[in-house]
């Protein structure tokens, strides 16, 4: 008898925080740093918990497609927000294009260089060695990355050494490491990192633009809807641009 | 439809290959591991065999990033590697090989070492008193005796390098047509918004692939058995 009660106490708790007020948000991999400092100026201003996800927008997409719990997305690119409009898992009236951003070249540290992403440059000659950057089917930062070095005519040649990681962070880790020679990435990850320097930027007229659309999610809360709001005002848009991002919203 | 394009081909033989190449790395360190962890008592014994046990209780994950800072460009044994003899091993096949040859190890070892438990004590001894050496004991009594678990070994190494994930993600990276096995390919496509159909071909693939290695492993086993009646 007493055991059912332990097991029943057991199975309530579970339930008991399964109900518990959290802001789930699904944010692109990218927004890492700028995130956390925001959802914790939210969390002691407000008295909500958030709860942030990062990972490389796809996985988030398909992970919110699957049920995942979430409440707010903020994907790296258009198209994975596309993506769940199609399937009609996003509130279509709140999706706003929220950040922009640029894309660069980084090396380690140790071992600058200065690549200029033009048609001119052989790519051979000056950056021999792997190269990293999100995988170019499905993470935002490589399929601009593949956008790019296909208009400097450079995909041929560096397809071989092109290394896919998972999400944007990875990439910049293996940079730091020195694993990668060169890794393509945000501007505003190039200078979240100490440890890599920039060895040039594409143009933006080389890929499509780069824009960090969000949304709330169907089940989204009316403290889920402040949070939005509170992204988008005049208090966040100072750090937002201290972080390397170009606000696009209006406040 | 259901022809294999180049790219799919490619990804196949490279899992085949990884694969092949971890069991016949494997080989040696394993037969040798399992031979000392059967035969012999020493101080230290429990701790190497909980080493050797490790990567079945650890994440992949951790193993491939303990790989990396072991065997990376910038690791103890990587940065050494690489000013010798200018070899890279993170984003190499051979990468991919090591990071599942770590994974597979212990598997390996438990088969073998299991065989070789089972081998009656009395038939070395008999050997050597009609005066074979240790050496020419192990490996005309010993070893043949124990085929069966070198070649269950064997197939589990195989097949543990076919499905390993993590520890190459990690460590080997996931470059194209070098270090993007089965596993990783098929991840990469589920990513991907249209690649559901083109993942679903690729695990089909597998399984096929996983079915024709453990039907030849069997036939492999029943030759093995009859060659020894």
């Amino acid at each position: 008898m007493k055991k059912w009660v332990w097991l029943g106490l057991c199975l309530f708790s579970v339930y008991a925080q399964a109900e518990d007020k959290k802001i789930r948000v699904f944010a692109a991999a990218s927004l890492t740093d700028v995130m956390n400092v925001l959802v914790k100026q939210y969390s002691q201003q407000a008295g909500v918990q958030v709860l942030p996800v990062y990972g490389g927008s796809g996985t988030l997409a398909k992970q919110l497609e699957q049920g995942a719990p979430g409440d707010l997305f903020i994907s790296a690119d258009e198209k994975w927000m596309q993506y769940l409009q199609d399937k009609q898992l996003v509130q279509v009236s709140t999706i706003k294009p929220w950040l922009g951003n640029r894309l660069v070249m980084i090396t380690p540290q140790n071992k600058p260089l200065t690549i200029k992403a033009e048609g001119a440059t052989d790519i051979d000659q000056q950056a021999l060695g792997y190269w990293c950057t999100g995988d170019t089917l499905s993470v935002p930062v490589g399929i601009y990355a593949k956008q790019s070095l296909t208009s400097l005519g450079w995909w041929e040649k560096l397809k071989k050494r092109l290394v896919s990681t998972q999400d944007v962070r990875a990439t910049l880790s293996l940079v730091e490491r020195d694993e990668c020679d060169v890794g393509i990435v945000y501007a505003s990850d190039a200078q979240a990192s100490h440890k890599v320097k920039v060895a040039g930027e594409f143009a933006e007229s080389s890929h499509v633009p780069i824009v960090y659309p969000m949304a709330l999610l169907p089940q989204a809360t009316a403290e889920t809807n402040a949070f939005y709001r509170y992204l988008q005002s005049a208090e966040t848009r100072k750090l937002l641009i201290s972080f390397g991002f170009k606000p696009l919203f209006n406040d | 439809m259901w022809a294999l394009s180049p790219a799919e081909l490619a990804v196949v033989l490279l899992s085949l290959k990884v694969a092949a190449c971890c069991v016949l790395v494997l080989l040696l360190p394993a037969i040798a591991m399992a031979w000392l962890l059967a035969r012999k008592q020493f101080w230290g014994y429990a701790v190497l065999d909980a080493l050797v046990h490790l990567p079945m209780v650890l994440p992949p994950v951790v193993l491939g990033y303990m790989l990396l800072i072991m065997l990376g460009r910038r690791g103890w044994v990587g940065s050494w590697l690489y000013e010798q003899f200018h070899l890279q091993l993170t984003f190499h096949w051979w990468g991919a090989v090591i990071a599942s040859a770590v994974m597979a190890f212990p598997l390996m070892v438990r088969a073998i070492r299991q065989a070789l438990l089972q081998v009656n004590p009395l038939l070395e001894q008999a050997a050597q008193t009609l005066g074979a050496s240790p050496v020419r004991t192990f490996f005309t009594i010993t070893l043949p005796l124990s085929y069966h678990g070198v070649l269950t070994g064997g197939i589990l190494a195989f097949s543990r390098s076919l499905g390993e994930f993590g520890a190459t993600i990690t460590f080997a990276g996931n470059l194209e047509g070098e270090t993007r096995t089965l596993p990783l390919a098929i991840y990469s496509l589920t990513q991907s918004p249209e690649g559901d159909a083109a993942a679903l071909r690729l695990v089909i693939l597998s399984v096929l692939v996983s079915v024709a290695a453990l039907l030849i492993s069997q036939w492999l086993e029943r030759r093995l058995l009859r060659s020894q009646r």
